[in-house]
């Protein structure tokens, strides 16, 4: 009990800033951790990503939420892009490098009868990057609760480091950053420009029979601002000159994404299936399709298997070679980049997922203090196929990417 | 015009669908929750963000509650 309550009012102090007198009714908190890695010979990147949420619902109608995340990153990168015509050892000019963002945000949750209003606050922050963003979200059943709606939206308002070019400046003579010291100083040669992010998310929630229900969620996003890569530079002509990456200021994102979930009853077997089609402005047209199936081994213990499987086709003004002569007004002479994500791909995903949860007996707490205790693991893999990117006419050897997260949820 | 008449047919489609509480005992299991683990699911959508051209459509809470 002293637990529950001391948990309780450290969530509402950390949150809100005020003492709260009322005592907790449940603090539900959830540690993870998360690994990314890419096992290449020339640019080996690894990711760990340590979080922990905290909720706690002090009475049926209010909900206090706070989290902390960090993304811990280390590799080696290519700071330049050329392709198969450019003449530079792109491969061997990697560069090592390590940075870690932190991310601390706040909220509350409202409920009232079958409908649910929330509001985030999230600040994140690393050596060459700030973000302030806000998002609500609200949520409502209906239909003797068969229907679902939700709606969300957020707001970012960003801030990256650059050198200190001028915004005047050709795009072909502002040169990249090649490390982050100085940023978000009053250093002579630095600078930060804003990114702008507004994002809306829509979702329809039905079940249809006591073993069917599907979802359709829509989403929008607005991105404006430097969308660039600050660190990056791209060979733009056949000499071998380079030039800070140079795209739109302006992406419009929108995506549909509709699955369903079915109840094999003989396999005692939850399956599901979904697909999301993706399209901006750049004309990058993105098709997903996932299939997964869960089902229980033990009472306290479910597996999940899941695949998917995805395919983009390129950004209008991408080209894995910037210097064959494109004309100046054409989407590959204004704007030119060196991200694989805006080249054309596709990529498989195979992995599954480890549930073990135990709810406490009537009266009664697991470890004298929880009323119910989560873990989950998962494991998956992915193997990325670039139909075009070359560092330099090589293909790359990352496209292998190994990812595994830990978690678990006590509450109290 | 059509989309909108199309998801207000989907809608009160739905509204002719009665699954009653009693019926809720699948629904209700956290294997047929849409976004069941969602630590997990954040996990593996940032990092797919990171490497794809695409966002946005993850799943979200929901898929039937046995809490009447």
């Amino acid at each position: 009990m002293q637990l529950r309550l001391l948990l309780a009012t450290l969530a509402a102090a950390c949150t809100l800033g005020l003492p709260f007198s009322a005592a907790a009714q449940v603090a539900d908190l959830a540690p993870r951790t998360t690994f990314f890695v890419e096992p290449s010979k020339s640019s080996k990147l690894l990711v760990i990503n340590p979080s922990a949420e905290l909720s706690v619902t002090p009475t049926d109608w209010l909900e206090v939420h706070t989290g902390y995340e960090a993304d811990i990153v280390s590799g080696a990168t290519e700071s330049l892009k050329g392709g198969r015509l450019s003449p530079v050892d792109i491969v061997s000019s990697a560069t090592h490098f390590k940075d870690t963002r932190h991310q601390v945000s706040g909220g509350v949750g409202v409920t009232r009868d079958n409908t649910k209003l929330s509001a985030t606050y999230t600040y994140g922050t690393e050596a060459d990057y700030h973000s302030n963003a806000f998002s609500v979200q609200s949520g409502t059943t209906f239909l003797q609760k068969n229907t679902e709606l939700t709606l969300a939206y957020g707001r970012g308002f960003d801030r990256v480091c650059t050198t200190a070019f001028a915004d005047s400046d050709g795009a072909s003579v502002k040169t990249p950053l090649d490390s982050s010291k100085g940023c978000f100083t009053k250093a002579a040669d630095r600078a930060s420009r804003k990114v702008d992010l507004d994002n809306f998310q829509a979702g329809w929630t039905q079940t249809w029979t006591p073993v069917f229900a599907s979802q359709l969620v829509l989403y929008g996003g607005l991105q404006h601002g430097f969308l660039e890569n600050p660190y990056r530079a791209v060979v733009i002509a056949p000499a071998g000159d380079e030039a800070l990456e140079n795209h739109p200021d302006n992406r419009l994102r929108m995506a549909v994404a509709a699955r369903a979930k079915y109840y094999l009853r003989p396999l005692r077997m939850a399956v599901s299936a979904g697909a999301r089609l993706y399209r901006d402005t750049w004309d990058i047209f993105g098709q997903t399709y996932e299939l997964e199936a869960e089902r229980y081994v033990w009472p306290e213990l479910r597996v999940m298997v899941h695949g998917r499987y995805y395919t983009q086709t390129e950004a209008l003004f991408w080209s894995d070679d910037y210097t064959g002569g494109e004309p100046q007004d054409g989407p590959r002479g204004q704007y030119w980049t060196g991200d694989r994500e805006l080249s054309p791909l596709s990529s498989y995903l195979l992995g599954g997922r480890f549930i073990f949860k135990k709810n406490a007996e009537p009266t009664k707490r697991i470890a004298h203090v929880m009323l119910s205790f989560e873990t989950s693991l998962s494991f998956d893999l992915m193997k990325t196929s670039l139909k075009e990117f070359t560092w330099g006419g090589s293909k790359p050897d990352d496209t292998l990417a190994l990812i595994g997260s830990l978690g678990v949820r006590g509450t109290f | 015009m059509l989309q909108l008449v199309f998801v207000l047919l989907l809608l009160a489609l739905g509204g002719c669908v009665t699954v009653r509480p009693e019926q809720r005992a699948v629904l209700a299991d956290p294997t047929m929750q849409f976004d069941n683990d969602p630590g997990d699911g954040a996990a593996r959508d940032h990092v797919l963000e990171n490497r794809e051209g695409s966002t946005g459509g993850s799943s979200v809470k929901g898929g039937g509650c046995g809490c009447n």
